[in-house]
């Protein structure tokens, strides 16, 4: 059952090494050209386009790298993921709100505690209805109707937002961007996020014990209902404030325990520190794409971040499902 | 919707209509129905006695140079039942209005006078005398055009030259053939942008001496919150409400002034 090529300590800290070159890459990419940005101009678009979108990139995949492995943990399932269990959705939803209503001009800060409020709602019913029907296949089916109910939503508020623009504005919500991102984003997004990631690495003992069923998990004094309540708390956290400034970015939380586990083997506990740095530099790595592609092609704007992760990940999805089958 | 209202299905009467329709001096329209934001600002300016009902969008002080009258006005949905219920004898719209509805209303005997997008001030001249005209008022389009072009003379060359960007929602700039372009140069600036996408590193990366910018609108849309960037903190700028620049009209003028001495110099 466990078989690991590596430890996790090592692993965690080449993914940390990859994570720091595509940093610096990151700040080498923008749409003012390749290279380090020249002219009177050029420490500004370093430091107040360049520096939040890298940070933003790391902070937002690492929060769903490291919710994807926990949620998988937690509800025993492969499928779990932020975005296709709709908690994402659910974030976006609360943070439309809070954004196109007014909210969130008048206290910036609201955006991202909207963003936490509509992911731990999300949670919240998920949970409670995992609790009740804790089978796989019934938990997906839940979240697929979350997430198709958090899309609709999502859809007629921007319908009705007051500002006619809104309504366009649906592709970055529903896929995601990191675009044109700023300090404030940063400052309002890190510590949410930073703060559920620690919530969400202190889980490993608890989702091991989880692992070996809910009886034992007792019995050896992590029950499972506290794990599974910090698993969504931490979720709301991680996840929340990233997709209320970056819209709900798919895949990157589904993705990463599959390609940590054949390094890793197959304990929950043991993906969690390598799914922090695994996250942050797949997110990174297809924000860099995004942003290379109007460079290397006669594009006039940048693709949606949400595309290219849904463009890698459909085709893993497929890969998984097939190792699945008999 | 009654048989009796239909007369103009008919080709010959069509023409008649049509014909009718030329010789508008002759026989000016009463009733009159508008279908676009535009036509809507003209109308209202014009002759808000014959308003048989404008868009909603009209009322919207974001959007419209006369929200405050217009708030008094009838507004009606821009479908074609919604506006043959108001039995009009005049619908205006522009060249890019929907075509099936245009097409119901012709089809139900209903003149429409299409209109273009005026892009810059002798175009917005043309077009005040053409609808005067057709609405029976060409002494009020007289007046509108000179107050427009008074409000235009105060306007000088800038030296050194000033080099300006109008930057609008999303991040388009203006540029040559653009209605923000005339504003922009009839304010005595030099225009800087090129038209299309301006991206915000770009913009900064070649800073231009003045960034003109819609007025922040009460709600808030991410493609109005690019224009906030701090990046653009060290750009001088100067806002204009968004009214004065969506449609070319004589109201396009107080735009040019208000570049033309902007607050604060």
């Amino acid at each position: 059952m466990n078989g690991g090529v590596t430890t996790p300590g090592r692993l965690s800290a080449a993914l940390g090494l990859l994570c720091a070159v595509l940093a610096g890459l990151s700040l080498l990419v923008g749409s003012a050209g390749a290279g380090l940005p020249g002219g009177a101009a050029g420490g500004l678009i370093l430091w107040q386009i360049r520096l939040p979108r890298t940070a933003l990139a790391l902070l937002v995949g690492g929060g769903l790298g490291l919710s994807g492995a926990v949620l998988q943990g937690g509800l025993r399932n492969p499928l779990a993921d932020p975005g296709l269990l709709g908690i994402s959705g659910c974030a976006v939803l609360g943070a439309v709100l809070a954004f196109y209503w007014g909210a969130a001009q008048r206290f910036a800060p609201a955006l991202p505690l909207a963003g936490l409020a509509g992911a731990g709602l999300g949670g919240a019913l998920l949970l409670g209805f995992a609790g009740r029907a804790p089978s796989g296949p019934s938990l997906i089916l839940a979240g697929v109707a979350l997430s198709a109910l958090a899309a609709a939503l999502l859809a007629l508020a921007l319908t009705l937002a007051p500002n006619p623009f809104a309504l366009a504005e649906i592709t970055v919500w529903l896929m995601g961007s990191l675009e044109d991102r700023s300090l404030l984003h940063l400052a309002l997004a890190a510590p949410p996020v930073l703060l559920g990631c620690a919530v969400l690495l202190g889980l490993g003992r608890g989702l091991d014990a989880l692992s070996l069923g809910e009886a034992t998990a007792a019995s050896l004094g992590v029950p499972a209902a506290r794990t599974l309540r910090l698993a969504a708390l931490g979720t709301a956290l991680a996840v929340g404030a990233g997709a209320a400034v970056a819209g709900g970015i798919g895949f990157v939380g589904l993705v990463v325990p599959h390609l940590l586990r054949p390094l890793l083997g197959q304990r929950p506990g043991a993906l969690l520190a390598a799914s922090l740095p695994a996250g942050a530099a797949l997110l990174l790595a297809a924000d860099l794409l995004v942003r290379l592609a109007p460079l290397a092609l006669p594009l006039n704007q940048e693709p949606r971040l949400g595309v290219l992760t849904a463009l890698l990940g459909a085709p893993f999805l497929v890969a998984i499902a097939r190792r699945a089958a008999p | 919707m009654r048989p009796g209202t239909r007369p103009g299905t008919h080709p010959a009467m069509r023409a008649i209509a049509l014909l009718l329709a030329l010789a508008a001096p002759a026989r000016a329209a009463e009733r009159v129905v508008s279908l676009n934001l535009c036509t809507d600002q003209m109308l209202v300016l014009l002759a808000p006695e014959k308003v048989a009902g404008l868009t909603p969008l009209a009322r919207d002080p974001a959007l419209s140079y006369v929200a405050a009258q217009a708030a008094g006005l009838p507004v009606v949905r821009p479908s074609a039942e919604a506006v043959l219920g108001r039995r009009p004898d005049l619908v205006l719209a522009t060249s890019f209005a929907a075509q099936t509805t245009l097409a119901l209303l012709e089809q139900s005997g209903l003149t429409v006078l299409r209109v273009g997008l005026p892009a810059d001030f002798p175009v917005i001249r043309a077009q005040t005398r053409h609808l005067a005209a057709a609405l029976g008022v060409a002494e009020r389009g007289e007046a509108l055009i000179a107050r427009m072009d008074a409000t235009l003379a105060l306007a000088a060359p800038r030296l050194p030259p000033v080099r300006a960007v109008l930057w609008g929602a999303r991040g388009y700039a203006a540029g040559p053939g653009t209605l923000g372009d005339a504003v922009l140069r009839a304010a005595g600036l030099e225009d800087a942008g090129a038209g299309g996408r301006l991206d915000l590193e770009a913009l900064v990366a070649h800073p231009p001496d003045l960034l003109v910018v819609p007025t922040a609108p009460r709600f808030p849309s991410l493609a109005t919150a690019l224009l906030d960037h701090p990046a653009t903190s060290g750009i001088t700028r100067v806002a204009i409400p968004p009214a004065l620049l969506i449609c070319g009209g004589p109201f396009t003028a107080r735009a040019v002034r208000l570049l033309a001495e902007p607050p604060g110099r």
